[in-house]
């Protein structure tokens, strides 16, 4: 696909392509086709250490699960357990040539802010990455309070840290939730659209949260107030390196998919052009040939 | 008769397990300790843990009441069993949070073992912080940065058994 969108200029201009024409356009796809499978490999690399990166986070953030739930598959999600006021944060790259991971994200945006809207909830988004910030900024212009790009990925807890700074100062404790929307790696071939509700703890009253538990120290609000900011890091973090791991299998596949078009269309011009070099060597034959017979007689 | 006494025993067992929330069976408890780019310990079975809460050491056992606390910076000591010299780790804050079922998860940005700080290297890192602290003017951003790296090179020197002013 994108091989065919850089060809598809040089043969439409003219009606017949010659022998010329057909051998550099075989020249610049066998040129793509290096780049792409080169890319291809160096995906593959950075994803074995995503992949490591990974599993750390995953242990990390294990402490979470009991306090936040598990992370919930956005495909037949139906959305209605999400609160009055929801703060939504899409993960998604700020590179490119990735495969479908930013579309995914941004139809799965879609879909939520649609629905919450639809139930006569509120919501707001704060975009991280640059594609998903181009993507929406059509869609859903009015939703978006902040984005973030240039994150460098795949990120590290400083980085889950300022991000979480970020969006405490952005309000985050004023929303009932806080909902990540992020790419989770299975394996490298297959990652699912997932996302985390995150919920502020309720200091008083009825609906107080963690009764079972003590403080230390005894200011129990304060500590909660720490504790969730630590909540929020962790589970960035734990989004970050999941997203980033996605993303380099995503771009893995892309990239091996371009080599085989490139290295398909490679071989149906190599035909075309041996067509065009032995017609032409034919042609050439006849003229000497009837040139020949011309001066016989 | 004896086939009744023997299913009303663990009825009772069970009755007194409601009432004192604190006695199980489990002799060790679990430990997990996490930061974000190791795993130090996963399901780990440990005797005893000794946690620096921000309002003070506590020693964290099986059947322990539940608790959450905020670490400070500080040295976090992980006794096995039958092993007396406790195991010592510097954390740079962080949270602990002990569940009713005797597992505590604790998680924080970084930590190094003791036995891997050099005591050198903090004491040239605390005289660092403290020029710079005093070059800082009052009540900057530089200054409270200057502080809190004079607090957590003498929290680690303090581990170290260096006296660091």
């Amino acid at each position: 696909m994108y091989v065919e969108r850089v060809m598809g200029q040089a043969v439409a201009a003219r009606g017949m392509a010659t022998e010329k024409q057909i051998f550099n356009q075989i020249q610049s796809t066998k040129n793509i086709s290096k780049i792409t499978s080169s890319m291809k490999m160096v995906s593959a690399a950075k994803l074995k250490g995503d992949e490591q990166r990974l599993s750390l986070a995953d242990a990390f953030n294990k402490w979470t699960t009991p306090l936040t739930g598990e992370p919930v598959l956005l495909e037949g999600a139906t959305y209605d357990e999400l609160p009055q006021k929801t703060l939504i944060v899409p993960m998604t790259s700020d590179k490119g040539l990735c495969g479908g991971i930013n579309s995914f994200i941004t139809r799965g945006t879609r879909d939520i802010v649609a629905k919450v809207t639809a139930d006569g909830k509120e919501c707001d988004v704060v975009v991280v990455g640059d594609k998903g910030r181009g993507q929406m900024k059509r869609l859903l212009a009015g939703k978006i309070i902040r984005s973030a790009t240039e994150v460098q990925s795949p990120g590290s807890f400083t980085l889950a840290s300022a991000l979480s700074s970020e969006l405490i100062a952005a309000g985050a404790m004023n929303y009932d939730a806080v909902m990540i929307v992020y790419n989770s790696f299975v394996n490298a071939a297959v990652y699912e659209q997932k996302y985390k509700l995150i919920k502020p703890y309720v200091i008083e009253g009825e609906e107080e949260s963690m009764l079972e538990y003590e403080f230390e120290p005894d200011t129990k609000s304060e500590v909660m107030v720490d504790l969730y900011e630590y909540l929020l890091t962790s589970q960035i973090f734990h989004s970050f390196m999941d997203a980033a791991a996605s993303e380099q299998s995503s771009r893995m596949t892309a990239m091996e998919n371009a080599s085989k078009n490139a290295g398909e269309l490679i071989d149906s011009l190599t035909l075309k052009y041996n067509r065009a070099r032995q017609a032409r060597i034919t042609t050439e034959l006849i003229e000497i040939i009837s040139g020949a017979a011309a001066l016989e007689d | 008769m004896l086939s009744n006494a023997i299913r009303r025993v663990p009825r009772v067992f069970s009755v007194a397990r409601r009432a004192m929330s604190t006695v199980e069976e489990s002799s060790s408890m679990s430990l997990n300790f996490n930061l974000p780019h190791e795993s130090i310990y996963s399901d780990a079975k440990v005797a005893q843990v000794i946690v620096p809460g921000v309002a003070g050491e506590y020693g964290v056992t099986a059947d322990h009441v539940p608790v959450v606390a905020q670490m400070k910076a500080g040295v976090l000591q992980i006794l096995h069993e039958g092993v007396a010299e406790p195991e010592k780790y510097f954390v740079a804050g962080g949270f602990s949070i002990t569940h009713p079922n005797s597992v505590t998860d604790i998680s924080c940005p970084e930590a190094v073992r003791l036995d891997d700080i050099d005591s050198a290297a903090v004491t040239s890192a605390f005289e660092e912080a403290k020029s710079k602290f005093s070059n800082a003017e009052s009540g900057s951003v530089a200054q409270a940065e200057a502080q809190i790296d004079m607090d957590v090179n003498r929290s680690m020197g303090a581990a170290l058994g260096l006296t660091l002013v």
